[in-house]
């Protein structure tokens, strides 16, 4: 279920800027968007074998990234989170997680960022010239353009 | 007109003129190589959205040498409908209709996933038998979602007769769920604090009696379909996915367990009334698409008996807890998981502590199974590609969103 | 000239014969194995299923739409399906006819609000029969299609009309 918070300190040693806390979400490891690889390698090499989760959050001023992984061995959870600026560009983590190849694209896609290193980095789910429609600033439609539809 | 033209083929070939030895002789576009002299190319073909097996607008571009394929690309989005993005603009008790529209098959799961991430960022206790109802209607959906896979993966091997009785089980659920929530698909049932009403009066009756004879049925179906020496021989052995593949492309459910990981959420982070309830989960052991078949044909068996354990065993009480007519959770992150018809269905929700839901993301666990796909398709034959695609058991509502 | 009046558009002839073949067009519309959403698992596979069953209206499915008369279109059309949409709904030969199951092939639906989804089937192909619901259920697809063997038959008397007028 949750790990010790001091055993994903101990595995994320030497990764500057990790903060790891218990949440309600779990135990989450807060670190910067550069340590985004070398903490998911720590946490594979700990026994966390499946990424479960990837999705992006904007917030307003920048798109936080949140990985869920799991160990089955062990059966624990933990949470990654970093943050990335808007049009800013995340490392794919696929040649650890091959799980991250769509959910990476998707996110890039609909939450306007780059991807970096990404065997098939095309649009996954809107056509070409679609605004990343996920971003606080993309509004919908209104009533009255229904309306006149 | 021998000594230069090259008939090793046998079949009559007419070479004229003279040419260099090593190149194709006049008449023949292509020079003649290996044993049988012929040479060969790569053929792209698109699997459009429109084709018949009804998994819903997957398109597939597959690459093959002949009959086997090379490469596979999927290609998604054709139903991307904004489930996510809508979330932030309505209300927590109206975002179950947008929840019921993802996986369209397990609808109340999809709104439970929902419910339970929302109540953790409520101070509220859903009574018991709000838990019970719960269970009961999860588990009345997953039949009729195994149903739907049942009979269209019969329809992917070949088989059309099955796809028949496995919507004649599915009207007979559809009627107890209809007299449940009111609406045969698009249930609307389960909202954050309990559900919308109790079981009203008669349909413990009609969910005996459609318990009476459903196992019987169920084994009819298994040696109908099963039983079949055609389909056992296009399925056994077919599509391993080993213990490895599945863990690293996340998949979850009958897929993994059909690949040998001991993992259902009912039983590993259990929710709503599965502490209470008597069930095994059915495992696999190679990973090919018979395994995940019989996985499946197995969780039908278990949830009839889960269904048995809940009417015999449903508590008095409330059907929901007190919630104000506008929810406003407090402010913060949560994330619930239910184990739905096609594996591990969440919610990772973001609350600011007004009406409307800040972000809410949907894992839709046959994302996971497509992308297997495009790992797994190479190397078998083409005529396997729909069966394979029908094994994993996807839904375009939920790769979409 | 006199073989266009014995056998062209307004002739008795033409009218009569595509009378008859109109019964036969509409007591067997065969509409293209198409469901892109929900509405498909409604309209398309319960209401071919042993209840509420297609069959006995002559309503069959086929798989490519070079066979089909009516497309259902059941779900909601976004902007990478509308091309599809279209190019299927040109292959389909004539005389072809489109029924709009649910809120959203009719005016967008539960998704109207969102910028990628297009707000009804009717802005890319024109739509003869409109079916309401979320999903619609089977009864109402079949009341539909009755709907549409209605619309057919009238063909012959709009012809007589456009004879005598």
């Amino acid at each position: 279920m949750r790990p010790e918070i001091a055993d994903i300190e101990r595995s994320l040693a030497g990764l500057f800027e990790a903060q790891v806390t218990g949440e309600l979400l779990g135990v989450v490891a807060r670190v910067s968007l550069a340590d985004v690889a070398g903490a998911l390698e720590a946490l594979k090499a700990a026994g966390y074998e499946t990424l479960i989760d990837f999705d992006g959050t904007d917030t307003g001023e920048l798109i936080e990234l949140t990985y869920r992984l799991r160990s089955y061995a062990l059966d624990l959870e933990v949470w990654v989170k970093a943050p990335v600026a808007y049009g800013g560009t995340i490392e794919s983590m696929w040649y650890e997680y091959p799980s991250a190849l769509m959910p990476e694209r998707e996110t890039a896609e609909l939450l306007g960022v780059h991807l970096a290193g990404h065997p098939n980095p095309k649009r996954l789910l809107t056509t070409d010239g679609v605004e990343p429609l996920l971003r606080k600033s993309v509004a919908i439609r209104t009533v009255e353009e229904v309306r006149d539809r | 007109m021998t000594d230069h033209c090259d008939d090793t083929l046998g079949v009559g070939l007419l070479c004229e003129g003279q040419h260099e030895p090593g190149t194709p002789p006049a008449g023949l576009r292509r020079a003649p190589s290996g044993v049988d002299g012929l040479t060969t190319e790569h053929l792209i073909i698109n699997m459009g959205p429109q084709h018949p097996s009804t998994h819903g607008v997957l398109r597939m571009i597959i690459e093959v040498d002949g009959e086997e394929v090379v490469a596979a690309e999927v290609s998604v989005g054709y139903l991307h409908r904004g489930i996510e993005k809508l979330a932030e603009h309505r209300r927590y008790d109206a975002v179950g209709t947008l929840m019921d529209r993802g996986d369209y098959v397990s609808g109340i799961m999809g709104e439970l996933a929902f419910a339970l991430a929302t109540e953790q960022l409520m101070e509220i206790e859903v009574p018991r038998k709000a838990h019970w109802l719960r269970s009961l209607t999860s588990e009345l959906n997953r039949l009729a979602s195994h149903l739907v896979w049942y009979g269209t993966f019969g329809l992917d091997t070949g088989a059309m007769g099955q796809f028949l009785y496995a919507m004649r089980e599915r009207e007979a659920l559809l009627d107890i769920l209809e007299a449940i929530s009111g609406q045969r698909m698009m249930f609307n049932y389960v909202r954050p604090g309990g559900v919308v009403a109790d079981l009203p009066v008669g349909v413990e009756e009609k969910i005996r009696a459609f318990l009476g004879t459903f196992p019987m049925y169920l084994d009819e179906y298994d040696q109908l379909l099963g039983g079949n020496e055609i389909f056992q021989a296009r399925v056994k052995g077919i599509g391993v996915i080993d213990r490895d593949m599945a863990l690293a492309f996340g998949l979850t459910g009958a897929n993994l367990r059909a690949s040998g990981v001991d993992f259902d959420i009912r039983k590993a982070r259990p929710y709503a009334a599965y502490p209470e309830l008597d069930f095994d989960v059915p495992l696999g052991a190679k990973g090919d698409a018979w395994d995940r078949y019989t996985v499946r044909m197995g969780e039908m068996a278990q949830s009839a008996r889960m269904i048995g354990q809940l009417i015999d065993g449903m508590p008095e009480g409330e059907h929901t807890a007190k919630v104000p007519r506008i929810i406003r959770p407090a402010a913060g992150e949560s994330y619930a998981s239910v184990e739905s018809s096609r594996g591990e269905t969440a919610v990772h929700l973001v609350s600011d502590g007004t009406e409307h839901p800040y972000r809410m993301h949907y894992r839709g666990p046959s994302l996971y199974a497509v992308q297997a796909l495009e790992e797994l398709l190479p190397g078998h034959l083409l005529g396997d590609v729909v069966m394979l695609i029908g094994s994993t058991d996807v839904m375009l509502g939920e790769i979409d969103r | 000239m006199a073989l266009d009046k014995l056998t062209g558009e307004n002739s008795m002839l033409f009218i009569r014969s595509e009378q008859l073949f109109d019964f036969a067009r509409k007591n067997s519309l065969w509409y293209i194995a198409f469901g892109i959403a929900c509405c498909a698992i409604e309209g398309l596979m319960s209401a071919s299923g042993p209840r509420f069953d297609f069959d006995r209206m002559g309503v069959f499915f086929r798989n490519s739409p070079r066979q089909a008369d009516v497309m259902i279109v059941a779900g909601t059309v976004n902007k990478k399906m509308a091309e599809t949409v279209k190019r299927l709904y040109d292959q389909m030969p004539e005389p072809k006819w489109v029924v709009a199951m649910g809120a959203c092939a009719s005016t967008g639906g539960p998704f109207r609000e969102y910028p990628n989804v297009v707000l009804g089937v009717d802005k890319i192909i024109p739509v003869d029969v409109y079916i309401p619901g979320c999903p619609p259920r089977p009864e109402s697809v079949q009341y539909a299609f009755i709907e549409l063997q209605k619309k057919i038959a009238r063909r012959t008397e709009e012809r007589l009309a456009a004879r005598n007028s």
